[in-house]
């Protein structure tokens, strides 16, 4: 390797559909290769469906949009949602070019801490460059980084160092895989309560939105400003429950007035290097997740 | 003393002490026998020490003012600085605060939150560097080195298309000074981003030992962009060993931008400092890495709008301007007049 094979002509980057094109408008064509994508979102947001829809719709013909790719699942939440995986598979168009299940091209890895993140890095190395099928390895999704480094770092300077040399650590894996084998990075994040508004560094502004809101408090994406550093786009996903109508004067045992109500669901850019502020409505169905034409 | 670094025996060093020659620039128009009268030393040793002191009888006829060789006086300095023409940002608040955009033979730090815009101003300073002098640019290549992969095509092609749009625009206008001049079209623009995509610190570092040969075989590189700088930099580093690489690093780039009077813009990431019991926002990779850059650019929200600030400059007062990122690239930001929603 000699510092002249750094110069390579940039090549038009290629997109993995989120399976549902009103979605992939608004992302600009679906989720890019060669690059780390997080989404944040609070518990119950829809990180995991639509990371599950990625890992069925990376199989598609890229003239679908796809990557007609396998793809690895690395999860830190328990237990994995493999019924909900299956029945998003059997939602899906009969591809006549498989012949076996989809879920056969789906890897599934356990991360319990992020040294085993770390330690599995060179494994998932070896394993994409190893794993020789018409389906490579397009698609790497870890949900969630947040829950690897929520309990084991202590809230003292010392922790926080060693924490943030951790993420640089990781996301230049992560990256170095995503250049060197062509594929899609999918990290999924949580979010923390904003307790004191606007105030030092919790009320710093990171992205197209001024502030945050999900199920009406304020709330910002877990593990701070130095993981914001570490990846190339930011989604977020919100929701917020909505009065559809209310139940024509009809009350309940405790005299409440009865209401309709519904939850609508957001998806915002924070950032990304090639796409502006856009948002979309969503909704999750059994058939997945899709965007929502307003 | 300017007489103790010659390369000769102190015996010597101390005859031309005593004579009174203390400083190399009296030796500089000196005959060979009058030193030796002087010195009361042969011939052969004064032509020795004359060989080894300053040429500059051929420099006197040209009446610049050398002193050493290399060295220049400040009033050429100014002449030259007032030659160099500087890079637009596509932005007419940040060139004003820039004094017309980002100074050639510099080394400009830009640094902010992620989703700021660093990216976007790198992309299209890549692409304006190309625009033709009368364009704000330079006629020239560009140096783009990616170590965070946020470099997408179609986002420069998209920038590309509307600087080529703007130009054939300007053209039109002033059509008799250009006539028959085709303008640039996008194509040519990407063709002009030598793109280097560096994914560990040893790559960064062995790339910008290379930038000096690699630029003087395409000499027409007019900047240097490396985004970010710091990426590489934050895992795990001995922090002694870091500001060692760093430092060197920055000495390169510097030496680079004026060997080859070129634009050297670094990007920085933010972080958070601790001092005076409270935290602060201010550029990473510390205290002795805010010395390695000549011009320093922060960029930041204001509410919802982002504003350019200039931290430190050796020739500009500090000032903010507010920009904005639109499909075009960088460009004025329109607070007062209704804003565009980008959909």
């Amino acid at each position: 390797m000699k510092p002249e094979n750094l110069l390579v002509r940039p090549r038009p980057t290629q997109k993995c559909t989120t399976g549902c094109p009103v979605l992939d408008r608004c992302l600009g064509g679906g989720i890019p290769c060669r690059s780390v994508t997080e989404i944040v979102a609070e518990s119950g947001c829809g990180k995991t469906q639509l990371c599950l829809q990625l890992l069925l719709s990376a199989q598609l013909p890229p003239s679908h949009g796809g990557l007609s790719a396998s793809s690895l699942y690395l999860h830190s939440e328990f237990p994995f949602p493999s019924r909900r995986l299956h029945q998003l598979s059997r939602a899906r168009p009969f591809d006549p070019r498989h012949d076996h299940d989809p879920l056969e091209y789906i890897f599934v890895h356990p991360l319990h801490s992020a040294d085993h993140l770390l330690d599995a890095m060179p494994k998932m190395e070896s394993f994409v460059e190893n794993f020789k099928s018409q389906f490579p390895i397009r698609l790497i999704v870890i949900d969630s980084i947040a829950a690897l480094f929520r309990s084991e770092f202590d809230n003292n300077p010392l922790d926080l160092k060693r924490r943030s040399s951790m993420f640089f650590k990781i996301s230049g894996k992560l990256k170095l895989l995503a250049e060197k084998f062509d594929l899609a990075v999918v990290v999924t994040n949580q979010v923390v309560d904003l307790v004191a508004p606007n105030e030092g560094i919790n009320g710093l502004r990171i992205g197209n939105l001024g502030c945050l809101d999900s199920s009406g408090r304020r709330v910002c994406a877990a593990l701070g400003l130095a993981w914001a550093n570490c990846v190339n786009s930011r989604l977020f996903l919100s929701r917020d429950k909505e009065i559809v109508s209310t139940v024509n004067g009809a009350r309940d045992e405790c005299g409440c007035e009865l209401m309709h109500c519904r939850t609508r669901r957001k998806l915002h850019l924070l950032f990304a290097p090639h796409i502006p502020d856009t948002s979309c409505e969503f909704v999750i169905t059994r058939e997945g997740i899709s965007g929502v034409c307003i | 003393m300017e007489v103790g670094r010659l390369p000769i025996s102190a015996a010597l060093k101390g005859k031309l002490v005593s004579a009174g020659y203390t400083s190399l620039s009296l030796l500089s128009s000196l005959s060979p026998s009058h030193l030796a009268r002087d010195l009361n030393i042969s011939e052969n040793e004064a032509l020795d020490i004359l060989k080894h002191a300053p040429h500059d009888g051929q420099v006197d006829t040209s009446s610049v003012h050398h002193i050493i060789n290399g060295a220049q006086t400040a009033w050429d300095m100014l002449h030259e600085e007032e030659l160099l023409t500087r890079i637009t940002t596509s932005s007419v608040d940040i060139d004003n605060i820039l004094g017309g955009g980002i100074s050639c033979r510099d080394v400009t730090e830009i640094g902010g939150v992620p989703g700021i815009g660093k990216t976007q101003l790198g992309i299209q300073l890549a692409v304006n560097v190309q625009l033709p002098i009368h364009c704000g640019g330079l006629g020239g290549k560009a140096i783009y080195i990616d170590t965070e992969g946020s470099f997408m095509v179609e986002r420069v092609l998209q920038i590309a298309e509307a600087c080529s749009n703007d130009m054939s625009a300007t053209n039109t206008v002033s059509q008799d000074v250009h006539a028959g001049k085709v303008g640039m079209q996008p194509r040519d623009f990407l063709e002009n981003i030598l793109y280097f995509r560096v994914c560990s610190y040893t790559e960064q570092i062995a790339l910008i030992n290379y930038l000096d040969k690699f630029i003087s075989e395409h000499r027409d590189v007019k900047i240097v962009i490396i985004d970010s700088i710091t990426f590489h930099f934050r895992q795990d580093f001995d922090m002694a060993l870091r500001t060692r690489l760093l430092g060197g690093m920055a000495l390169k780039l510097m030496k680079l931008a004026k060997k080859f009077c070129l634009a050297v813009v670094l990007l920085n990431q933010v972080t958070t400092k601790y001092a005076e019991g409270s935290f602060q926002l201010t550029l990473a990779l510390g205290d002795s890495w805010s010395h390695a850059c000549t011009n320093r650019i922060i960029l930041y929200w204001n509410g919802n709008e982002r504003y350019a600030y200039i931290d430190k400059s050796p020739s500009l007062r500090s000032a903010s301007a507010p920009y904005a990122v639109t499909a075009k690239g960088i460009r004025n930001s329109v607070s007062n007049c209704k804003r565009i929603k980008l959909m």
